[in-house]
């Protein structure tokens, strides 16, 4: 495959890219850096990857590298805020989510460990396969299944006000 | 009905597609008599369908100018890369820790001198931390320096490396004496830094990076054991910097910044 075809391939994944950072990171601005990092990457190492193997995978791989390493550094971690829902959806969401459910399901994405999020998003939100997420993350196959259990479960609880720590739903 | 049981690893791989054909219908069966497990299963559609109404907007949006900038092979520098890079910068000297503004910093009578915000902008962080890494990782390093005894070709060489015409301060009459120059890679092209030395042997160096202009005049900064000041004019940004120093030595440094700003910059 030519340099040329190479560039296009990774041209169309930019939108998942930035969709999955965005989700992530819940900063834009953030999450467009990110997003710029894996692609210059990327473009310095097209000749490594290789024709017939996932593009799209191999390009999260860069991108939860590149997370992994900020992380590492940063030591102090600003936690995430909560975005406001209203502002990150475009156009008409689906009758039976309403705002305030999105709202919760935002602050409640927001509140998990980063580990979790990654999982949650990768297969529930970019569709990846239990064996691509493994590989973009570098963990086992069983470690991405037990967590994807984890955290959606925790989630429900969550929204469903059984935590503990949640507000008690009002009967 | 098949006689495996089913556990909840198997729910979640129902909403993922990733059961075969046949699993996949005795899962489905035996759902249409649990109920609660149904419920989950249907909590967490419900999940998957919230995060795509959440965020599958941006995939629609038009590439924003960094990320155009980055095919084009251009990085910009965004706050995360330069929280990034003060943390990298305080791993190397552990020194650029809190440019702080101490609210007393004293100069001779006289001196109107403006200090640094507590939290400056990002683009005059990346300055400061440039300028501070060069000068206490190469500052006293002579051997990858470009010397001679003619300022003018130190002018040229820097002038050909940075793109456009530098001129080389002249601080002589000040008690500094150049003892070279050198390139320094950064992220929006090359940067030159000048080093001199004081009459006692202590170094002095000038940091110049391209960047847009910002009219930002003579700013005093002060880190744990370096003192800078720093400006821009329409074309680059400068740190004159120095180990921290006594009252008398801040007003020398104050000299030979506006010497530079003379020359240099109006």
């Amino acid at each position: 495959m030519s340099t040329d075809n190479k560039r296009e391939l990774l041209i169309a994944e930019i939108p998942r890219l930035r969709r999955y950072a965005i989700a992530l990171l819940r900063d834009r601005v953030a999450a467009d850096d990110l997003v710029q990092d894996v692609v210059l990457r990327a473009l310095d190492r097209l000749h490594l990857w290789r024709d017939g193997t996932n593009m799209r995978t191999w390009l999260f791989t860069i991108m939860h590298n590149l997370h992994a390493n900020d992380m590492r550094r940063l030591s102090r971690t600003a936690d995430t805020q909560p975005l406001d829902a209203a502002a990150l959806s475009h156009g008409t969401p689906p009758e039976q989510e309403s705002a305030v459910e999105l709202s919760q399901l935002s602050n409640a994405i927001a509140g998990l460990p980063t580990a979790q999020r990654q999982v949650l998003l990768l297969v529930g939100l970019e569709g990846f396969s239990y064996a691509d997420a493994a590989e973009a993350l570098d963990v086992p196959v069983g470690t991405v299944m037990s967590r994807l259990s984890r955290t959606r479960e925790d989630l429900r609880r969550t929204l469903d006000g059984e935590n503990v720590s949640q507000i008690r739903r009002i009967k | 009905m098949s006689d495996r049981q089913i556990d909840e690893g198997e729910l979640h791989a129902l909403v993922d597609g990733e059961l075969d054909p046949a699993r996949q219908a005795e899962v489905e069966a035996w759902l249409s008599e649990n109920s609660d497990a149904a419920g989950r299963v249907a909590r967490y559609r419900a999940q998957n369908a919230g995060l795509h109404a959440l965020f599958d907007g941006v995939l629609n949006e038009d590439l924003p100018p960094v990320i155009v900038d980055a095919l084009a092979g251009r990085r910009q520098w965004l706050p995360r890369s330069a929280a990034i890079a003060a943390g990298v910068a305080l791993l190397l000297s552990g020194a650029v820790a809190g440019w702080v503004v101490r609210g007393e910093v004293p100069f001779g009578a006289g001196a109107a001198v403006q200090i640094a915000e507590a939290t400056p902008p990002i683009d005059t962080q990346e300055l400061m931390v440039r300028a501070a890494m060069a000068h206490e990782v190469i500052g006293d390093d002579d051997l990858h320096l470009a010397v001679s005894e003619d300022d003018n070709s130190i002018g040229q060489y820097v002038s050909t490396r940075m793109g456009t015409k530098v001129r080389v301060p002249q601080l002589a009459s000040l008690g500094y004496r150049l003892v070279g120059s050198r390139i320094l890679p950064d992220t929006g092209g090359p940067a030159a830094q000048f080093v001199f030395e004081e009459a006692g042997g202590a170094r002095v160096t000038l940091y110049v990076r391209s960047e847009a202009a910002r009219g930002v005049d003579i700013t005093y900064a002060l880190a744990d054991d370096l003192s800078m000041f720093y400006w821009n004019d329409s074309q680059y940004s400068y740190a004159l910097v120095r180990e921290l120093e006594d009252e008398t030595g801040r007003d020398a440094l104050l000299k030979a910044a506006k010497a530079v700003y003379r020359q240099i910059s109006e």
